[in-house]
């Protein structure tokens, strides 16, 4: 054996021991998970123990015929696409133009809004969560401003009819007009309406004017909820509002460290040679982040359609399951009720599916009409 | 000499170690509720009465506990000793029978102790005695607030038309009729849809149906959604309260923001004082101000009186411990311990449950105290859904209710979504 064919075989041995400890830990937390949860989505294990204990196999494909046919499915999808869709076309165009404009200085105190824009990545994402939702909640501060504000403005109907001077003896046609006040379901309050209101207003003495009116405010005025927010089309807004709040300053920081990197004479020379801004960030900038701007897409496709935790304290997926996204719709198949371990495999299964080939697309877009990064 | 000393010192010392045995325990607690200091003490108790025995235990809650046992099911390594669920919540343990059937391991001496309810294995899922009732629970009670309706002129009320005739006064007053927290779902359904079914529908309805003879889009269960969608509409149950989480509904009902309060019998627990703050959501002296009552009679009802009630949680033994040993022994003794007259008497004074183990007494606050005389009031039960229907069905009838609440989906849509869930279960399950 000649000298080199010797050190080659003792590097190849010590490369493979070197490796095989890594190589062994990714088969078992890696792979085999994978491979298990391939298995399991086309098993007809149903839990209780899984090796050892009742017997279980090769089931087929209906688990994955379940979930195609389940309107709940296409639901999920759907609000994960539109999660995707603002996290490409709404985190990273923002957080590209707030880092070129940082970069730029041109802002004031730039260090200062770096920080206020990636704040809220160093939040809890639970607490993100539950303080968006007591915002959105029918009781919470945009629900109490805008109920202030029709409070006010139905005193002011209400003390039209009622007359200034307080005199509470009401005829008919005053006491129907201030149920019209209340609307539709304020008739629903009452079996008898207008009796019921003269009885009520009776229990009231002339100098419990003011009284009057803020129970009678209490009663008619139609509180404002943020109700519309129960519709299938527009439960999702909320949601993807506080996304696109929280990870923006993530993306922010990303392009600002990779223009960083850029040698700034290019810019200089550029500058002195007539380009704009526009034209700057167009023809210099765009093309050297090209690479990072993909990256970005990935990490923003991917983590959106793997995100969970911050919709689970927002919405838990309600009202009534609108706001459901693939990884809910999974844990809830998985660990809610009655598990059904193969179907929630196979829908885990299916998300890296879409996601491996939304990054496909993200890679074939970036090849074609991608600049190259230095 | 002195090798032999030694070696007959390791040899006892191998045999003494050989005589602990350890239990894994997997607890059910939650460290922010009134009672939770005595729970702590009981175990402690425990573990130091029986040095032999050790205790290695892990604490969780709500739902990463059910995650966790359906994870230890799966990997085959359940605790040996657990909380259970007597229904879907826990259907694997059941249906795989991976609990030991606590009938015949404690004998129908032991049991005698215990209420038939409690003991009855058809009450249970897998219809063995999976677990050992602590409490048997009715899941649709109202708490009302006698004073806050006498001060604004109304007696306690015993129809829904007196419930309706309270709505002007009470709203102009900002105070909410009834309270139904119902966001996270499942209240709607076990707290109130469950007692109204079992009113206008009646439990034979549902065998009925769960036999193919009866459909969920038939009259009895489209009126028992009706009454939900007119407690919506009148204006006795507020809209809003669909976007309230369970956990916050006790505290805005102690506020005084709602006259009833509607909720299960364990929920008796959240207002009376903890031991370790000393404070009460409902001071003691204020809580006779309150009543315990059944849900109201309901126009059209088939069923008067009935009420909601099952089989409550409790501890079950992992079938995995080989029968006779010493594990096994140690098990039941920690069980048996748990159940003990002593234990039960604790936790019916921190107002935990009403046990079901028989004579036992102990100091209650008034609104525990209240709970005996209302079992007593009311005898007669109806199925809870979440027992009785698979969770594909009855997760259908909880949205359903939200929808309603919300108003975005009419009792016939909300009737034929649970008949089409139905279908689709039954069709998966053959």
């Amino acid at each position: 054996m000649t000298k080199a064919k010797r050190i080659d075989r003792e590097a190849g041995r010590a490369y493979w021991m070197m490796s095989l400890p890594a190589f062994l830990v990714y088969l078992l937390v890696m792979a085999f998970p994978i491979a298990l949860s391939v298995v399991l989505s086309v098993s007809n294990y149903s839990g209780g123990k899984m090796f050892g204990g009742e017997a279980w196999g090769f089931a087929g494909f209906g688990q994955y015929a379940r979930i195609v046919q389940d309107p709940w499915f296409w639901n999920a999808l759907k609000n994960n696409f539109y999660i995707v869709l603002i996290s490409v076309f709404g985190q990273l165009p923002l957080g590209f133009i707030f880092a070129y404009i940082i970069y730029r200085r041109i802002v004031k105190w730039p260090g200062f809004w770096q920080g206020i824009l990636y704040l809220p990545n160093i939040i809890s994402i639970i607490v993100v969560g539950l303080l968006w939702q007591s915002i959105f909640s029918p009781n919470g501060p945009i629900a109490e401003l805008v109920n202030l504000s029709a409070r006010h403005q139905f005193e002011i109907k209400l003390v039209a009819v009622l007359g200034s001077q307080g005199h509470l003896n009401l005829g008919d046609d005053a006491l129907s007009r201030i149920i019209a006040l209340g609307g539709p379901q304020a008739a629903n309050m009452f079996t008898n309406p207008v009796p019921e209101l003269r009885d009520l207003i009776a229990g009231y003495q002339p100098n419990q004017y003011s009284q009057l009116l803020n129970d009678l405010t209490n009663l008619f005025v139609t509180r404002w909820t943020p109700d519309f927010l129960n519709q299938k089309n527009v439960a999702m807004l909320p949601v993807l509002f506080v996304i696109l709040w929280m990870y923006t300053g993530m993306y922010l920081i990303l392009f600002l460290a990779n223009m960083q990197k850029i040698d700034t004479q290019i810019i200089e020379s550029a500058r002195i040679d007539g380009a704009n801004e526009a034209q700057v960030m167009r023809h210099i900038i765009l093309p050297a982040l090209s690479g990072t701007i993909v990256n970005s897409a990935i990490l923003a496709i991917s983590g959106s359609l793997s995100s969970f935790a911050l919709i689970f304290a927002l919405t838990g997926g309600g009202p009534s399951r609108i706001t459901e996204i693939l990884s809910i719709y999974m844990y809830n198949n998985a660990f809610l009720g009655r598990p059904n371990f193969p179907l929630a495999n196979a829908i885990a299964l299916i998300t890296v599916v879409i996601s491996m080939l939304l990054i496909l697309v993200t890679k074939a877009f970036e090849s074609r009409y991608g600049g190259k990064e230095e | 000499m002195k090798k032999v000393i030694i070696a007959l010192l390791m040899v006892a010392g191998t045999f003494g170690a050989m005589a602990q045995v350890t239990l894994n325990v997997l607890n059910y607690q939650q460290a922010d509720q009134a009672g939770y200091q005595e729970d702590v003490q009981i175990w402690q108790d425990f573990q130091t009465q029986n040095p032999d025995i050790k205790l290695n235990m892990e604490v969780l809650f709500n739902d990463p506990y059910h995650q966790k046992l359906q994870a230890y099911a799966a990997a085959g390594t359940l605790p040996d000793v657990f909380y259970l669920w007597p229904g879907a919540r826990s259907a694997v343990i059941h249906e795989k029978h991976l609990a030991k059937d606590l009938g015949k391991l404690l004998g129908a001496d032991y049991l005698k102790d215990f209420t038939g309810a409690a003991t009855n294995p058809n009450n249970q899922l897998g219809k063995y005695l999976a677990e050992l009732p602590q409490s048997f629970t009715y899941t649709a009670v109202m708490y009302v607030n006698v004073k806050l309706l006498k001060d604004n002129g109304f007696a306690v009320p015993k129809t829904y038309a007196d419930l309706k005739k309270m709505v002007p006064k009470l709203k102009s007053k900002g105070i909410a009729v009834m309270m139904l927290p119902d966001k996270d779902g499942w209240p709607g359904q076990s707290c109130l849809f469950s007692t109204v079914a079992g009113r206008m529908a009646g439990d034979a309805f549902f065998d009925n149906v769960l036999a193919g003879k009866a459909k969920f889009t038939d009259k009895p269960f489209v009126d028992s959604l009706k009454v939900v969608e007119d407690l919506f509409k009148d204006g006795i149950i507020q809209r809003t309260d669909t976007a309230v989480g369970y956990g916050d509904g006790p505290g805005i009902f102690a506020q005084g923001k709602a006259a009833i309060y509607l909720d299960g019998d364990w929920r008796t627990g959240a207002y009376i004082t903890d031991k370790a703050s000393g404070k009460a959501l409902i001071a003691p002296a204020d809580q006779s101000n309150y009543a315990l009552m059944n849900i109201v009679a309901l126009p059209g009802e088939k069923f008067p009186g009935v009420a909601s009630a099952v089989a409550g949680t409790g501890w079950a033994i992992s079938n995995s411990l080989p029968a006779g040993s010493d594990k096994e022994k140690a098990a039941v003794k920690l069980i048996k311990y748990l159940y003990s007259p002593e234990v039960q008497a604790i936790r019916y004074g921190t107002g935990a449950y009403v046990p079901t183990r028989k004579g036992v007494k102990a100091t209650l606050e008034p609104l525990p105290a209240m709970l005996p005389p209302f079992y007593a009031a009311n005898p007669k039960t109806c199925y809870v859904l979440d027992g009785v229907l698979d969770p594909s069905v009855y997760n259908v009838i909880n949205n359903g209710i939200i929808n309603i609440g919300n108003g975005t989906q009419t009792a016939a849509q909300v009737a034929a979504d649970v008949q089409a869930a139905f279908v689709t279960w039954q069709a998966t399950k053959k």
